[in-house]
């Protein structure tokens, strides 16, 4: 599904991701854990393109891109993007749509399907996601919990084969951290492939079948959920965790 | 200070009758006042939006140009740019129609390069999350300008373009000194034939008033129009 081959990116000088590898399977859920500034957002965006890398590839679904070296079209970001979806730490929701306008603006735009039928697709997302009682509500007049929801129904909408979730829970307030994770959760249960970015250990290890520790743009420590985090290898992952545990 | 005020001449004050009777050509002249305001704000909100995108181009060749464009209109007086275009281009051959297309092409020029830097400071003003998750959400530049960006950003520019707007209405005045028969330039005329400039110009401020008046609840509308997400049901 996600097949990611020597990825570097740089900003000037500064080089935040370094020999990145790594390989995403079908209905697999991956977490991106590591420190502020370890490069697990960098590389979630490079991802969706957000970021573009200076070198290496990135294959999603049939779609290979290479980096090295030359300049990306417009045309291939787009075929990229098409197989992911992001949702975002701040929402992102365009506050002058109301929340069914927000779900179905892309697909009317880009997808140019017809409004009525969006309205239905969107309609069942937002019950599924427990948004439904708030469709005709401006995002301003939402809590941050439920936005995140929105959020996650609108990128759903284009029917992403991987979603791309950048600490989703991070701006929220802890009773309303919940809320957003059993959405995920249900998601995982579906079968969606989904790499997320995050600092809740406790749904990772409920939900995460692989886990990649991130240290200084290097991905240092990988394997399953359950080992990689009750029993790590590598000394730096054994401090983060102890300190995320204090 | 006593003799200062027992010299004021308090018949000449304000004539009401007279105010009253030169009232139908005031508003006749108060039409092209209007007309002028109209049309001048249009081609300077349309110029306007390009000097913007010019300037914010990542191509040197655009935002050049619109920067030192921009400085200029913004660094003359309006006034001077009039006699510019209408005394002195007909010296090199140039020579407008009319003296109200002259005083049309002056305020829009001038006054697109104010509603240059008032689109440029509302669209920066749009988060970059925006434009991210437009992005992401696989829509196009022009897309997310359209469905995004300008719909946000409109909100934003509302208050600062409706007070260049009141300037436009006014800066029209200045029109009458390349001979556009507006409304200062008609209560001039009949000043001079009646002496009573101060009923007359007392008469043409109360009703430039009433025309930004009508813009002003014009402009709370349009506000209302566009707040209606924020913090609403």
């Amino acid at each position: 599904m996600i097949d990611v081959k020597h990825l570097k990116k740089s900003f000037g000088e500064n080089t935040v991701l370094e020999s990145i590898d790594f390989s995403v399977q079908k209905g697999e859920v991956v977490c991106l854990i590591g420190a502020s500034g370890s490069g697990k957002t960098t590389l979630l965006r490079c991802l969706n393109l957000l970021e573009l890398p200076n070198y290496g590839s990135i294959t999603i679904g049939d779609k290979a891109v290479n980096f090295s070296g030359k300049k990306l079209d417009k045309k291939e970001m787009k075929e990229l993007r098409k197989y992911s979806g992001m949702v975002f730490q701040g929402f992102h929701l365009f506050p002058h749509k109301t929340v069914i306008e927000n779900i179905i603006e892309a697909p009317l735009i880009v997808q140019r399907r017809k409004r009525d039928s969006l309205v239905i697709e969107g309609e069942k997302l937002l019950k599924k996601v427990g948004m439904f009682e708030h469709k005709d509500k401006y995002p301003d007049s939402l809590s941050g919990g439920q936005q995140q929801r929105a959020a996650i129904a609108r990128s759903l909408m284009m029917n992403p084969e991987v979603l791309l979730f950048d600490e989703p829970t991070s701006a929220l307030d802890p009773q309303l951290v919940r809320e957003v994770l059993r959405v995920i959760e249900a998601l995982a249960k579906e079968g969606q492939t989904m790499v997320i970015v995050t600092h809740e250990m406790n749904f990772a290890k409920r939900v995460a079948d692989k886990v990649f520790f991130m240290d200084e743009g290097y991905i240092i420590e990988s394997g399953n959920a359950k080992d990689a985090l009750e029993t790590p290898k590598k000394q730096r992952t054994k401090e983060f965790l102890q300190l995320l545990s204090e | 200070m006593i003799e200062w005020f027992k010299n004021i001449q308090w018949e000449h004050l304000y004539d009401p009758q007279l105010a009253w009777d030169s009232l139908p050509f005031l508003l006749d002249a108060a039409k092209i006042t209007i007309f002028i305001a109209l049309i001048s704000m249009f081609f300077a909100l349309i110029f306007g939006l390009f000097l913007a995108m010019a300037r914010m181009s990542n191509f040197w060749f655009l935002r050049w140009p619109a920067r030192i464009y921009i400085s200029f209109m913004r660094g003359t007086p309006l006034l001077v740019f009039l006699f510019i275009l209408y005394y002195g281009l007909p010296v090199i051959g140039i020579q407008f129609d009319s003296p109200i297309t002259a005083g049309i092409v002056g305020i829009s020029l001038n006054f697109a390069a104010y509603n240059a830097e008032v689109i440029r400071s509302a669209l920066m003003s749009v988060p970059r999350g925006q434009w991210e998750s437009a992005a992401a959400l696989q829509m196009g530049y022009w897309q997310t300008m359209r469905r995004i960006i300008i719909p946000q950003a409109t909100r934003i520019a509302l208050p600062p373009t409706f007070n260049i707007f009141l300037d436009v209405v006014k800066g029209t005045s200045l029109a009458s000194v390349i001979t556009v028969h507006e409304l200062l330039y008609g209560a001039r005329l009949i000043a001079g034939r009646t002496y009573e400039s101060m009923t007359m110009y007392i008469t043409a401020a109360l009703i430039y008033w009433v025309i930004c008046i009508i813009i002003g609840h014009f402009q709370e509308r349009l506000e209302k129009r566009y707040n209606r997400y924020l913090n609403k049901t």
